[in-house]
């Protein structure tokens, strides 16, 4: 049963994990200190700036380090927060059924009728631009999807003979969800999980990059496209060096994805991210 | 009847869905930092002037009475006032309605024209090695290419080069055609790719699951010709989920339409929205959001109906709601 990954997913899975070392490199300053003038404003990348400087003439290579770490923080932040109530409401109402299952069925309705990008711009008015609105906004887009699938699979598992068994013996709630319940529904949860982290890094990118998401001097790969966006004519590696980690980064996600659905849920259909 | 019966329900559960979105939006305009007063009447204005701006826009009753004089109004088609340009939002937004759904249209047509026929090309040539990776990591790269990334990428390459197509500059199509193309080909293309790539991606699997099909392996037993085949057989039997996969995109691409107009500067309602945003003219970024909302649940309720005349039996047993 257990089909190892193939090739390709694991291409994915080392492409993210070399992305995070490339972040983590930031917080020793590896490539240096990211809001260091080193050279020249606009100078082309080249051996003493390997992305090249932006209109400061701060090296590109430590900022894109720190854009691809606070871009992977709060996505990842903002994953954990959705999976942690999702699995719970989604495994409550699957299991439980009847008016809770309504009311979760409904507000998840609604919330996914917004568009991913239309959500974050109204959570960011509502927070006022930041961080903090990134975060919620993610959380908010990828709440509906991932607690629709986790029910689905919670339903299926609640008819189990050993969650049956597990009644008769007399197990509590607490214990039959959290022993016998959540570990059956933890495949669709990690899958769920890595396409909702390309959902979050999307989502940061978009927001931060309309200037609503994390704000300047603070780095993510959405703020450095936006702010590479008014030198772009004479300076276009202010936006290829963070767009082609931007891309590469979620790519690596969405494949790993493939390959980790592939595996714990041969035979689900591709729901679309 | 039952057919009747399950098509009230649905259209009840639309109903109760966009009431909920009513709910949530008026809560969040509600939320939205800045207040009303201080907002039109700056920084000095006495409490009896507050008072007086409150009574007369109704912000001294109960929320509940509020919301209900909102709802009545935006029933009633009158989506409140701007309150930096004093005109009706609804009037604004009509203005800018056709950018948006041009650029929209234009997208979801190359989605349906592209994305089918390539889903079914490489379903029916599926192999499993080398060829099916390089296709796979191809549509990949196209779901995974933010709308902003490729956006600036190709204002770039095009103001850089002069590659023929103009950025930026929009152009009505009711005062020259060709040029409104010109200035609309770059975004659309730019907004499409996504849901060129999905709707390859979604295709392709949708026909490999009818390919396996006892009654696709008779036609070619009969010997009845591949185009025969695909187009009698394969296509409508893999319509379903492409149809609904249309829902979703529509409601993704009224999203990526907001940046990709931001990007290419259009005066559409999603680069509107984001402007209001920037300036708390909350009047219009609270309608904006209501309409890309309400768009995606009509949609949603079309594309049932599609889907139930495409495939008979889906009809009345069918999930009621979307899996």
């Amino acid at each position: 049963m257990r089909r190892p990954l193939d090739l390709l997913s694991k291409g994915g899975l080392g492409c993210l994990l070399a992305l995070v070392a490339f972040a983590l490199g930031s917080t020793v300053d590896l490539a240096g200190d990211p809001d260091a003038i080193v050279g020249p404003r606009l100078a082309p990348p080249g051996p003493e700036w390997w992305m090249g400087t932006d209109n400061l003439g701060r090296s590109m290579l430590p900022r894109v380090m720190e854009g691809v770490g606070t871009t992977l923080l709060l996505s990842c932040t903002a994953v954990l927060l959705t999976a942690a109530v999702s699995a719970a409401f989604g495994i409550l109402a699957g299991y439980r059924g009847g008016y809770l299952n309504e009311v979760v069925l409904r507000l998840v309705e609604v919330l996914y009728s917004f568009p991913a990008i239309v959500l974050a711009v109204l959570v960011a008015a509502v927070l006022g631009p930041g961080q903090f609105a990134a975060l919620a906004s993610i959380v908010l887009v990828t709440i509906p999807l991932m607690t629709r699938l986790v029910r689905a699979a919670a339903v299926g598992v609640s008819q189990r003979d050993y969650v049956t068994a597990a009644v008769i013996s007399g197990a509590r709630l607490p214990r039959i969800l959290g022993r016998h319940v959540l570990p059956n529904v933890a495949g669709t949860i990690a899958v769920q999980g890595t396409y909702a982290l390309s959902v979050g890094i999307s989502v940061e990118g978009g927001l931060s990059f309309l200037g609503f998401g994390v704000q300047p001097p603070q780095a993510s790969l959405g703020v450095l496209i936006r702010q590479g966006g008014s030198y772009m004519i004479a300076a276009p590696w202010l936006i290829i060096g963070p767009g082609t980690v931007l891309v590469v980064a979620i790519l690596a996600i969405n494949v790993f994805g493939d390959g980790l659905r592939d595996r714990l849920e041969p035979r689900e259909t591709r729901s679309l991210t | 009847m039952r057919l009747a019966l399950w098509w009230s329900g649905r259209a009840l559960s639309s109903a109760a869905t966009l009431l909920g979105v009513s709910i949530l939006i008026f809560a969040a305009v509600r939320m939205m930092p800045g207040g009303f007063a201080e907002t039109i009447l700056g920084p000095f204005a006495t409490p009896e002037q507050k008072a007086e701006l409150a009574a007369r826009y109704g912000l001294d009753q109960p929320v509940f009475m509020q919301y209900w004089h909102w709802l009545t109004a935006v029933a009633g088609g009158d989506l409140g006032t701007s309150m930096i340009s004093r005109e009706p939002v609804s009037l604004e937004l009509l203005a800018r309605l056709p950018v948006t759904a041009e650029l929209t249209i234009l997208s979801v047509a190359a989605a349906i024209l592209l994305g089918v026929p390539l889903g079914v090309l490489t379903a029916v040539r599926a192999r499993p090695d080398g060829g099916a990776a390089v296709g796979r990591l191809l549509s990949g790269l196209g779901v995974s290419v933010p709308e902003f990334v490729l956006g600036s990428l190709a204002v770039f390459l095009f103001s850089r080069y002069a590659l023929g197509l103009s950025v930026g500059g929009y152009v009505p199509v009711t005062v020259d055609p060709a040029a409104n193309l010109r200035s609309m080909v770059l975004p659309a293309a730019v907004l499409s790719i996504f849901a060129i790539s999905a709707t390859a991606r979604t295709t392709r699997d949708a026909v490999l699951g009818v390919l396996v099909e006892p009654y696709v392996t008779a036609a070619v037993a009969r010997g009845e010709s591949p185009w025969f085949i695909i187009t009698r057989h394969i296509l409508r039997n893999a319509a379903a989920p492409v149809v609904t996969l249309t829902a979703t995109i529509t409601a993704y691409l009224l999203g990526g339409a907001l940046v990709v107009e931001y990007v290419f500067n259009l005066p559409g309602i999603g680069s509107y929205v984001v402007q209001a945003v920037g300036r708390r003219d909350y009047a219009v970024v609270q309608a904006g959001v209501l309409l890309a909302a309400a768009v995606f649940i009509v949609m949603n309720v079309l594309v049932d109906l599609m889907v139930g005349t495409l495939d008979p039996r889906l009809g009345v047993t069918a999930k009621g709601r979307r899996a």
